[in-house]
């Protein structure tokens, strides 16, 4: 544990140094900011659109941040042989895949809660309340985005950044359909159903996380629920990670 | 003692290290010495505990390097060392230090390696700012911070100047009298043959000499009977 914990020390701070990083982030800033100025141009709707608005810059952002950030943690690690450095000291495979993952997540966290800071500000700015609905929006999207990242490492342990990101893309807009395969998986029936259900199973069902919706119309949000996507993100990580480290142990440095 | 016994291993089809055997007493200095692709890299990364072998074990003072514990008393310095650019060179042999126990930690500071390895005015600079040289010089200085028994480099003399080679070859017999053993990978001979007790030549995979220098080439210069005994091949 200790070990992982080093690492994932050391990946946070080769994260944030990052240049590119900083420039998404400025972005981030800019476009949750913006949301006071289309608000603006609303007709007594300026807090709604605030709220959709900085939620989804929060959320957009956030995925570009976990995509940027982990699709060459592992790759990068083996294709420079920072390995070789890590692997002849006494620190296992399973060390270097959950300290990348930790670092990491850090990295992210820490640049969604900088967002999170920036919108709840201008919301109460604009005469908005402290907006606690949207910090369990934000709380469930960073149990997302830890899915997305350990779906990320697993990748990239096999895969190049460009073919990894592309996999992850395309398991967030299947992750976000999934509700309507299940939906059309019943009304069609026979072999397609079994088909169809299967991949329900399999891919990640990202819209357990996706809360948005019903607190910007402030619709009350189950607690039972919020702790089952909880749960339900925790044991994807386990598995994707699971995973990464068996394909980890097999390859050749 | 560091003991090969059998060593194998496979690339697909190919075999890379063919049934090496090795026995290297304690507090020598062992030249492994082969042309490009014999197989000293795939050889010296078993030995680390980075790969495994196909077949074949090693042990380093009657322990196997993949029990991670054991690797407690090695140093390591790969082929052309990369590193985390944005951390500074002091960065990152403090992360280096800190993946070792407490008790396998470098006796003098971290600082003190730097000085000796001749790299510490740099210390505070980011990794990506530095020379090749430099690089390499951070890669002697990241194997020492456990104060190790064992020591790998993997073609420690490439990429540095006379002036940085000379101070690397002091470096290495000056560890050599604290009773330790290094096992390097090279293939500049001229460098090779004034400081090493033992060499081992490896060619396809299969060694093809061990024992000493002197013996190995005669009244040649060990570069001579060394491109000689492998054009025969």
């Amino acid at each position: 544990m200790r070990n992982i914990l080093i690492i994932a020390g050391n990946t946070f701070h080769q994260a944030i140094r990052d240049k590119i990083l900083y420039g998404i982030i400025i972005f981030a800033l800019i476009f949750i900011g913006s949301s006071v100025v289309i608000s603006s141009l609303s007709l007594g709707e300026d807090i709604f659109v605030i709220r959709n608005f900085g939620l989804a810059g929060i959320y957009i952002f956030g995925l570009i941040i976990t995509i940027f950030l982990g699709a060459s943690a592992i790759y990068e690690e083996v294709e420079r042989k920072t390995t070789y450095l890590l692997l002849s000291k006494p620190v296992t495979r399973a060390d270097i895949i959950w300290g990348k993952f930790l670092g990491l997540l850090a990295g992210i966290g820490t640049t969604i809660l900088l967002m999170a800071v920036a919108y709840l500000l201008i919301l109460l700015v604009s005469g908005g309340s402290l907006d606690f609905p949207a910090i369990l929006a934000v709380m469930l999207q960073m149990a997302e985005v830890a899915l997305l990242l350990a779906v990320l490492i697993m990748f990239s342990i096999f895969t190049t950044p460009l073919a990894a990101t592309i996999y992850t893309i395309l398991i967030l807009y299947i992750g976000h359909v999934l509700p309507l395969i299940q939906e059309f998986a019943i009304k069609a029936g026979g072999t397609t159903k079994y088909l169809l259900m299967v991949a329900y199973y399999i891919f990640p069902n990202l819209e357990k996380f996706n809360i948005r919706n019903l607190v910007v119309h402030n619709i009350p949000i189950p607690p039972k629920e919020v702790l089952l996507s909880l749960g339900y993100s925790a044991a994807y990580i386990l598995l994707a990670l699971f995973i990464a480290q068996r394909l980890l142990n097999r390859k050749d440095m | 003692m560091i003991k090969i016994d059998g060593l194998t291993k496979y690339y697909g089809e190919q075999k890379a290290v063919d049934n090496l055997s090795l026995s290297i007493p304690e507090g020598t200095i062992f030249g492994f010495l082969g042309p490009n692709g014999a197989g000293k890299t795939t050889t010296i990364k078993m030995i680390v505990g980075i790969n495994t072998p196909d077949s074949g074990s090693i042990n380093i003072n009657g322990r196997t390097p993949f029990m991670p514990s054991a690797r407690e008393e090695i140093g390591f310095m790969p082929e052309e060392p990369h590193f985390y650019d944005q951390l500074t060179g002091l960065e990152f042999m403090r992360f280096a230090a800190n993946l070792f126990s407490q008790k396998s930690q470098a006796k003098e500071s971290l600082e003190e390696i730097l000085k000796k390895t001749g790299i510490y005015e740099a210390r505070n600079k980011k990794i990506k700012n530095y020379s090749k040289g430099m690089k390499q010089r951070l890669g002697f200085a990241q194997a020492l911070v456990n104060d190790p028994k064992y020591i790998f480099l993997d073609e420690p003399l490439e990429g540095l100047d006379p002036i940085g080679r000379r101070e690397l070859k002091i470096m290495l017999e000056n560890i050599k009298k604290e009773g330790k053993t290094i096992f390097f990978n090279s293939h500049i001979l001229s460098d090779v043959e004034n400081i090493c007790d033992q060499i081992g030549i490896i060619h396809l995979g299969k060694l093809i000499y061990f024992g000493s220098v002197d013996n190995f080439r005669k009244d040649k210069s060990l570069e001579e009977q060394f491109v000689e005994t492998i054009k025969k091949l």
